[in-house]
């Protein structure tokens, strides 16, 4: 395609992940940018080869990945890739390094790249990484709300069985418990599973 | 009041005395609380550091004097009031390697200048047969696992980089990456080649201290600002740390040292394994369980500036830094024994198999015999 010459080359990115979910929202997230082709690779064996092959403009690594120390090596010295790399975020950008480590993840760019492209696909990475973080979060909240009703119902039933009371006398009398305790009803319940067994 | 100091750690066995501060209540003798972070890489632990997430941190003496002396693409200056200790690696190679330098070898396998000429002609017979070259794990670019591996090629005249590729293996990946080929051996940190040993896939062929005796490995780095401005707290921590090596040091508390640093490793790490690590009786090559020599007592943690001199050598002989008497002088500023407790006297200077004597007096004879014992014609 002949362009007027001011036409950006594609960027490429590298983005090592270990989790296949994250990777594929951050991937959705960067494709939106013009000019970018994402590529995901594996974190273990062979990382460098591989990176040479691809020879990416901007790395992207999950901070938990071990091999953030094999990318180290490409960029100590220009002598193992033809460019020399450098980490984008230099120490004098201590606002995006916090910001990029409070999401999990660091970035690694060829030297040269302009640096408004740069902030725009790192703004990106951390964005996604803490959306997809809120999600997982709200997925173990929902999963352990879910939890607790079940204790409180077993709990629930325990005391009816007990005490001939109905389902929510029941209740009522785990919620005053609570109040009275200054526990969480979901506690009381624990507690209540807990000396049924002991007593059985 | 306790003040409470966020420190970073990766999880081998010479973080051992940050550990021992934190459980027998050294560091709250001091009115310390530790709250010990794992990582997961050196780069972690050195950024995270570097931008104040952790006050403290285990860190490879030469990272923290690479970011000092502004190599490494890391320029934030760390200082260390002691180290965290001495020696604990090993070179480990892979069985089919084992056996091939047992063919080549003209002498004692425990002697590290025969098995690096044994490893020279193996690595030429795979050139004369278009094999790839043998390839090398290390865990950081400055680090002294990578170091020890150039000192054992040196002495077999093969060049590093060219006639043996060297490069950086995550130490979780070191076993696996063994086992599938993708390299040949490693050098690593206490307890992976005892690891590797025990999965069956390596061979120790040398430990640390058949290659270096007195290595320096890890030290306790702050940043310097923060070193400044909250001096009360290095110096405490620091004492900390200095009075669990002399409870670590004394032969009564070995008991308790070996289940605590099992306790806290991971990995399948025994009591046996941690017992074998810290044994100054070092056994000889090819052994089931190599002893390797870890040193935790108060003279192996002083912060002695001729064991930094000695490191800033060995970046210079890697080609990672130049030689300039400002940067060797930024080297020994790192190492701050004035910010702890009075250490008493230090280890002797690291000590090289190949009698090549290091004196911190005089880089330049040490880095010239260094290069040229290097250059000698191979004996193959």
């Amino acid at each position: 395609m002949s362009g007027k010459g001011s036409v950006e080359r594609e960027l490429r990115i590298a983005v090592i992940d270990k989790n296949p979910l994250r990777a594929a929202v951050l991937e959705d997230g960067l494709r939106e940018a013009r000019h970018v082709s994402v590529v995901r690779i594996d974190d273990t064996a062979g990382l460098l080869d591989r990176l040479r092959e691809l020879d990416p403009d901007v790395i992207l690594i999950d901070l938990e990945s071990p091999s953030r120390d094999v990318l180290e090596q490409m960029f100590e010295v220009s002598r193992t890739v033809a460019r020399p790399i450098a980490m984008f975020v230099d120490h004098s950008d201590t606002a995006m390094i916090e910001a990029a480590i409070d999401a999990g993840v660091s970035a690694y760019i060829v030297d040269g790249l302009r640096k408004e492209r740069i902030k725009a696909i790192l703004d990106t990475t951390i964005s996604r990484f803490n959306a997809f973080a809120k999600l997982k979060d709200e997925l173990a909240r929902t999963k352990s709300q879910l939890e607790d009703r079940k204790i409180i119902d077993r709990a629930k039933a325990l005391v009816m069985r007990a005490r001939s009371v109905s389902e929510d006398e029941a209740y009522a009398l785990m919620r005053k418990a609570a109040m009275n305790e200054n526990k969480k009803i979901v506690d009381i319940a624990r507690s209540i599973i807990t000396a049924a067994e002991l007593l059985r | 009041m306790t003040k409470r100091l966020r420190i970073g750690y990766m999880p081998l066995t010479d973080a051992a005395l940050l550990h021992v501060a934190a459980a027998r209540g050294f560091a709250a003798a001091q009115g310390l609380e530790l709250d010990l972070v794992r990582e997961t890489s050196w780069a972690n632990v050195r950024d995270k550091l570097a931008i104040g997430h952790f006050d403290a941190a285990h860190l490879l003496a030469p990272a923290a004097i690479a970011s000092a002396i502004g190599i490494g693409h890391m320029d934030v200056p760390f200082v260390a009031p002691l180290a965290l200790g001495l020696n604990g690696n090993a070179v480990t190679v892979s069985l089919p390697l084992y056996e091939a330098l047992r063919k080549e070898a003209l002498g004692d396998l425990a002697d590290p200048r025969i098995t690096a000429t044994a490893l020279a002609r193996v690595v030429a017979k795979r050139r004369a047969t278009g094999q790839d070259p043998l390839t090398f794990g290390h865990v950081f670019p400055f680090s002294t696992h990578h170091y020890q591996l150039r000192l054992w090629l040196r002495a077999g005249g093969i060049a590093a980089d060219e006639d043996i590729r060297l490069i950086v293996v995550p130490p979780p990946f070191m076993i696996e990456t063994l086992r599938k080929g993708q390299v040949d051996g490693f050098c690593v940190g206490a307890p992976w080649s005892s690891l590797a040993v025990a999965a069956g896939v390596g061979v120790i062929v040398h430990t640390g201290v058949d290659l270096v005796r007195n290595c320096p490995e890890k030290v306790l780095a702050f940043r310097a600002d923060f070193a400044e401005t909250r001096a009360e707290e290095v110096h405490a921590l620091a004492t900390a740390i200095h009075d669990a090596s002399l409870w670590a040091a004394d032969a009564a508390s070995k008991p308790e040292l070996v289940s605590l640093l099992a306790a806290v490793a991971d990995y399948g790490v025994t009591t046996d394994t941690i017992a074998h690590i810290l044994s100054a009786d070092v056994q000889r090559t090819g052994s089931p369980v190599a002893t390797m020599g870890l040193r935790l007592d108060p003279k192996a943690i002083v912060a002695d500036g001729s064991h930094a001199l000695w490191l800033y050598a060995h970046m210079v002989a890697a080609g990672q830094a130049s030689f300039d008497p400002g940067l060797a002088d930024a080297a020994v500023a790192v190492y701050r024994p004035d910010l702890g407790p009075p250490g008493g006297s230090p280890a002797d200077v690291p000590e090289t198999f190949d009698s090549i004597l290091f004196s911190p007096d005089d880089i330049s004879t040490y880095l010239g015999k260094l290069v040229s014992a290097g250059r000698h014609e191979p004996s193959w």
